[in-house]
């Protein structure tokens, strides 16, 4: 039966000196810049301390310590995140990276899954290059005695199927930041995949949490530690139906792991995680080409709509993509490695589909005749299944985000607070023509440039406006906040998998209310109450109690 | 007109290795593929047919390889081939240029007599040596350009762009004869899905040395002059010394000093 | 022809598993002995690594005294113009070096086959190198090089001669012609040596990169002679020259009609950077895709005045046309030697690396501190390599008006 109550476990103290820290703001910066910024590349991070610990005991010492030189703690781990969520101001900072082993595997009979257990620094690509090439020693079997690494030997290939673009970035961090990624359409979000966390909370304790051993009771939690019971309210908005990373997650029986998934490292640092594998299934890529947008979202909802054909994932790419990928491509052909892309073709949408010889014809077939009935054809199309094809698609894709980053490094360099304003907000189904046309009519009535990628199949895509000057980018700014408005009216979300970090918790409000804001705080300051991580994170920074 | 693809079927080649310490191939993970210059040559004969659609330009694509290299035949039937061949037999097995290029003949005089021209891959990505093309083209007794980059046709005649050492030159001859391409500035192609799903309806046949009468003699390892003695790691460079360049003025200085001790550099 | 498993002596260790290159050799789990499965190659790649020799090809046997009527080391003297006068080519003197090496193991001695029209005056420096003879084929067919007409030749002079082994550069042309002869006599060729031995048993020993550069194999022609091989430029050092040395010139007659060279020359396009040899530059300045863009070239340029070097640059910058292909280092173009070769934004393939990494200093500049290129480098730099170039180059300028001074 599951409880509300959960006991934390208590360490030993180790002597502070024994754990690898940097100290001194000085040195921190002149040699250790990395570790003062992420991908947000927001400026003016700095650290008082930086700490590589090797344990979760010594993660807990160091806590102890901090909350006595009173400093907040931020946590680091590949800093592949684009809200600033890793980048400190002032106090320590965590750096998880010397934890980045696998710890063993095993078999979970309940659930009749194979599951990964991970230390938090470790790379999604590392995961999946040691799970598929099954680089795993006997004795990481869990339990040991169940020879589970026998056993899986014998499996078909298994992945960690959680693909949110940057597979740098590090597990720990996309527990945190809940991260999903286009493959959420077909597998979720990290949420989904996570069996059990281990967490080093404020108060220097670990707590674990077993999916489906805790769960809410009368609206609350309680958390016994060695600094006595905590009680956590768990708040009564209602989360929007569509893709979400905005703020904390709720719902009336919820379990405790999803408090802490997605939770932007507010709570405390996470130590260890398992994690759901899955069989893998050969992939194939395929972009087709259309003269006219609305087509093309017509035949979005086809096929996501299909019986017979399931997608792992549907993006789009607009005009202005377009344009820019032709661009490039007279300019440096290699760069996005396709052939050329004909002239009178406004979108393109992209879908990976399992491949087996079996099935590709009537797949086909059938998508021929969607593509008929939306004014294009089999023959306005890519397709590739071989291993490097589908790498090469996969770097197409990618392709569009780092033109852009490329054209606002150039502007930065005449105007220096120029940045990209990019959206990452989702809409229920029913509302996704409406939301592409409010987008397109409202850029094109304020003037501005503007690029939009994404993944449409979860109805998110990526508005991307890329200011020319800086009126562009106050306008900018503006029409943000509509979006934001006009998300959250269509049942969607400020920020559909980014999460808020420090950039964004202005637009929470627009979501969640005042109300909403206030609970997540609340909880904040019921499970950390001297506020010792990730300050800033989620409610701004400055924040307090 | 009758145009042949030589192909061959390569392990993705950057990815395979040898473990330093046991001197041992490490294949895992390892794809195989269709060798991209084969790519560029079935590229070309793509080209040929559309340029030329008065000459009814028919592809086919030879390989040989063990069954599974089938794959590699498919995908130069997405790719604008007509129609493909796989000489596959366990007689074949060991065969090193020579016999590679005996049995491929064998193959072509078997199957497609009344070629015009037969367009290669300049070299393929495993093995690098670039000599199956020129072997073949010798035991058929016709001409050869190799390096090819581009490739017109002219009435009976061929009229080929090559990279040389100091740039290029235009080369002519008679058909019937063999090219190999080069890279040139060409981006591999990707086919659609039209062409993906009509492979599956083209002809790929898999052929026997008995089905092409060869002499076995003729063919496999005992036809081989080379012979592999052994494979091992290449002898690692380890790497020196590796600074900071975050200070451009700091790193240049440091650079100079270095070259300048050791001698490289007399400024 | 077969590959054996001795299953007494099988242990089933599954060495061979590991190794085979086609997945087919495995070990039965039920019998844990050795199989031998459909896709087998015989590449032998198995049987160097069986620890107890159970496994074994049957492969037929030559007679030796065959093999012992063929004597001595031919090198195919290349030659190439530049502007009306023929020039040997530097592999030719490399490969002399090493021939010369080669044929003292054997106790024989070494020629050059030379075919060419007017090409006598090349013979001195031939003999100069280490040449004991020099087959000399002159005919005004033979003035250009092309397939048919330099195939004829030289087949004609290997059956007429057996030479114990035949060695050529290889380059472009080279590459051409040896598989031509070889498709011609039905010999052994192994391409791209980069190294060449004698073993115990007189065979000749060719070792060369396969994969990519990622594996190395040596390979043998042990039943047919002679044994050939093709060796890339700038692989081996050129010998030291005795300018007193000479050597016996045979002058072979050739037989060639216009209609037995098929192909013909239309038209030579020179890039006009054939005056640039990054072959025989001291000082290389090599960049990568990390360059961005063609305008950023002038700063590799202008590195390269500063240090008195020569501009190359990697596949990527080739393929995009802003570098003509002879400037071009690794697999696809040239293998350079040079005493200081600079990397810039080279990532480092290793299609880039099996044609630099020979140089005796490599200076890596790039962003990405884990390019594979700080592997082989002797001193890098992560950084953006815009400014350092710009710091540098001024440095190196305030020293060489200090020196003035």
């Amino acid at each position: 039966m599951p409880e509300n109550i959960i006991e934390a476990q208590q360490f030993e103290q180790i002597p502070f000196e024994k754990i690898r820290a940097v100290k001194g703001e000085m040195v921190i910066s002149e040699d250790f810049p990395s570790y003062l910024v992420d991908e947000s590349k927001i400026s003016g991070g700095y650290a008082e301390y930086l700490f590589f610990p090797n344990t979760e005991e010594e993660i807990a010492s160091l806590i102890c310590k901090m909350r006595e030189e009173e400093l907040m703690i931020t946590i680091s781990a590949a800093r592949t995140g684009i809200v600033g969520s890793a980048v400190p101001f002032g106090g320590a900072v965590l750096s998880l990276e010397r934890m980045d082993s696998v710890i063993g595997l095993g078999y979970d009979d309940e659930a009749e899954r194979w599951f990964l257990r991970v230390q938090p620094a470790i790379s999604l690509n590392e995961i999946n290059h040691i799970v598929k090439l099954r680089k795993l020693e006997l004795h990481q079997s869990i339990p040991e005695e169940k020879n589970w690494i026998e056993k899986f030997e014998t499996e078909k290939t298994h992945y960690y199927p959680v693909d949110p673009t940057e597979m740098t970035a590090s597990i720990g961090g996309t527990i945190g930041a809940n991260a999903s990624g286009a493959r959420s359409f077909k597998y979720g979000s990290t949420r989904e995949w996570i069996r059990r966390i281990r967490v080093d909370i404020g108060t220097g304790d670990v707590l674990v949490i077993h999916r489906g051993k805790y769960k809410a009771k009368d609206g609350k939690f309680v958390i016994k530690t060695s600094e006595g019971d905590l009680t956590i309210k768990i708040p009564t908005y209602k989360m929007p139906k569509a893709k979400n990373a905005a703020g904390l997650y709720t719902k009336p029986d919820m379990d405790l792991i999803d408090l802490f998934i997605g939770s932007e490292g507010v709570f405390g640092a996470i130590t260890e995680a398992d994690i759901w594998l899955k069989e893998f299934t050969p992939q194939m890529s395929n972009v087709v080409f259309f003269k006219d947008e609305i087509d093309a979202l017509e035949f979005v909802i086809k096929l996501r709509t299909s019986e017979k054909i399931q997608p792992e994932f549907i993006e789009f790419f607009e005009n202005n993509a377009l344009s820019l990928l032709r661009d490039k491509q007279k300019e440096d052909p290699k760069f996005v490695n396709m052939p050329a892309i004909a002239e009178d073709i406004t979108t393109a949408i992209s879908f990976d589909l399992p491949y087996s010889e079996e099935t590709l014809s009537e797949y086909f077939i059938e998508i021929s005749k969607m593509l008929e009935e939306c004014n294009s054809s089999l023959n306005n199309t890519w397709s590739a299944y071989e291993d490097r094809e589908i790498a090469r698609f996969k770097h197409f894709r990618h392709a569009v985000p780092e033109i852009v980053n490329n054209i606002i490094a150039e502007r930065k360099k005449q105007f220096s607070e120029i940045h990209k304003l990019g959206t990452d907000m989702s809409v229920e189904d029913i509302h996704l023509k409406e939301m592409m046309e409010f987008y397109r009519v409202s850029l094109k009535e304020a003037g501005l440039e503007y690029v939009m990628w994404g993944h449409i199949g979860d109805n998110h895509v990526h508005v991307n406006i890329l200011p020319r000057n800086m009126d562009d980018l106050k306008l900018g700014k503006e029409l943000y906040k509509k979006f934001a408005d006009k998300a959250v009216q269509f049942g969607g979300s400020v920020s559909a998998e980014h999460g808020i970090g420090k950039i964004k918790h202005e637009y929470l409000q627009i979501m969640y209310g005042e109300e909403g804001v206030l609970q997540m705080r609340e909880i904040k300051f019921s499970l950390d109450p001297n506020c010792v991580f990730n300050c800033g994170n989620i409610f701004g920074r400055g924040v307090k109690k | 007109m009758k145009i042949l693809i030589l192909v061959k079927q390569v392990p993705e080649a950057d990815k395979v290795a040898v473990d330093p310490e046991t001197g041992t191939l490490i294949r895992e993970g390892v794809a195989s593929i269709l060798n991209p210059y084969c790519e560029y040559a079935l590229d070309q004969a793509a080209k040929l047919k559309r340029d030329n659609p008065e000459l009814h330009i028919e592809v086919t694509a030879i390989s040989m390889g063990p069954p599974q290299a089938t794959s590699a035949l498919l995908r130069c039937l997405e790719l604008g081939a007509d129609k493909a061949y796989l000489l596959s037999d366990r007689k074949f097995a060991g065969s090193d240029v020579w016999a590679t290029s005996t049995a491929i003949k064998e193959g072509i005089v078997g199957l497609e007599p009344e070629f015009d021209l037969i367009l290669a891959g300049k070299q393929a990505i495993d093995g690098d040596t670039a000599q199956v093309p020129a072997e073949t083209a010798e035991q058929l007794g016709i001409p050869q350009i190799t390096y090819g980059v581009d490739v017109k046709i002219n009435d009976k005649r061929v009229e080929v762009k090559r990279e040389t050492e100091t740039g290029y030159q235009v080369l002519s001859t008679k058909m019937p004869a063999l090219i190999t391409m080069s890279k040139g500035s060409n981006i591999r192609r990707v086919p659609s899905m039209q062409e993906v799903l009509d492979a599956r309806k083209k002809p790929l046949d898999v052929v026997s040395a008995d089905d092409l009468n060869i002499d076995e003699s003729k063919i496999g390892l005992s036809a081989s002059p080379t012979q592999v003695d052994k494979v091992f790691a290449p002898p690692s460079k380890s790497g020196g010394e590796i600074i900071d360049g975050t200070d451009p003025k700091a790193a240049a200085k440091k650079l100079l000093e270095y070259l300048k001790e050791n001698s490289f550099l007399r400024v | 022809m077969m590959l054996n498993v001795d299953l007494e002596a099988c242990i089933g260790c599954k060495m061979c598993e590991k190794v085979c290159p086609f997945a087919a050799i495995i070990v039965e789990p039920k019998t844990k002995k050795a199989k031998v499965l459909e896709g087998c190659t015989l590449c032998g790649t198995c049987v160097g690594v069986c620890p107890v020799d159970a496994l074994s090809i049957e492969r037929k046997a030559v007679s030796e005294e065959e093999i012992a009527l063929y004597k001595n080391v031919f090198i195919w003297g290349e030659w190439e113009k530049k502007g009306e006068k023929k020039v040997i080519k530097n592999v030719v003197l490399e490969l002399l070096g090493k021939g010369k090496e080669l044929a003292d193991k054997l106790d024989e001695s070494l020629a050059v086959i030379l075919p060419g029209n007017n090409v006598e005056h090349l013979i001195p420096e031939l003999f100069h190198h280490g040449a004991d003879k020099v087959y000399l084929c002159e005919h005004e067919l033979l003035e250009d090089y092309s397939t048919d007409g330099f195939t004829s030749v030289i087949a004609s002079v290997i059956s007429s001669e057996k030479p114990s082994i035949v060695l050529y550069g290889a380059t472009p042309n080279g590459r051409d012609l040896a598989p031509r002869i070889a498709g011609r006599l039905a010999l052994g060729l192994t391409a791209d040596c980069t190294g060449l031995d004698i073993n115990d048993s007189r065979q000749l020993v060719q070792t060369r990169p396969a994969f990519g550069g990622n594996i190395m194999a040596s390979i043998l022609s042990p039943y047919t002679r002679p044994q050939m091989s093709t060796v890339r430029p700038n692989v081996f050092p050129k010998p030291v020259i005795n300018v007193t040395k000479t050597g016996i010139v045979e002058e072979v007659e050739v037989n060639l009609r216009p209609m037995s060279i098929r192909t013909k020359i239309i038209e030579e396009i020179i890039s006009q950077e054939d005056s640039i040899n990054i072959e025989e530059a001291n000082i290389l300045v090599s960049a990568g895709r990390g360059v961005g863009s063609k305008e950023n070239l002038h700063f590799i340029e202008e590195l390269a005045e500063a240090v008195g070097g020569t501009v190359a640059g990697s596949r990527p910058l080739v393929d995009l046309g802003w570098l003509p292909h002879p400037q071009q280092v690794g697999q696809s173009g040239k293998t350079v030697a040079p005493t200081l070769y600079f990397a810039l934004g080279i990532s480092g393939a290793v299609q880039h690396l099996v044609g630099m990494t020979s140089s005796d200093f490599i200076v890596a500049i790039n962003k990405d501190k884990e390019a594979p290129i700080f592997e082989v480098a002797d001193f890098g730099i992560v950084g953006d390599m815009f400014e350092i170039i710009q710091e540098f180059v001024k440095l190196v300028e305030e020293e060489k008006t200090k020196e003035t001074a």
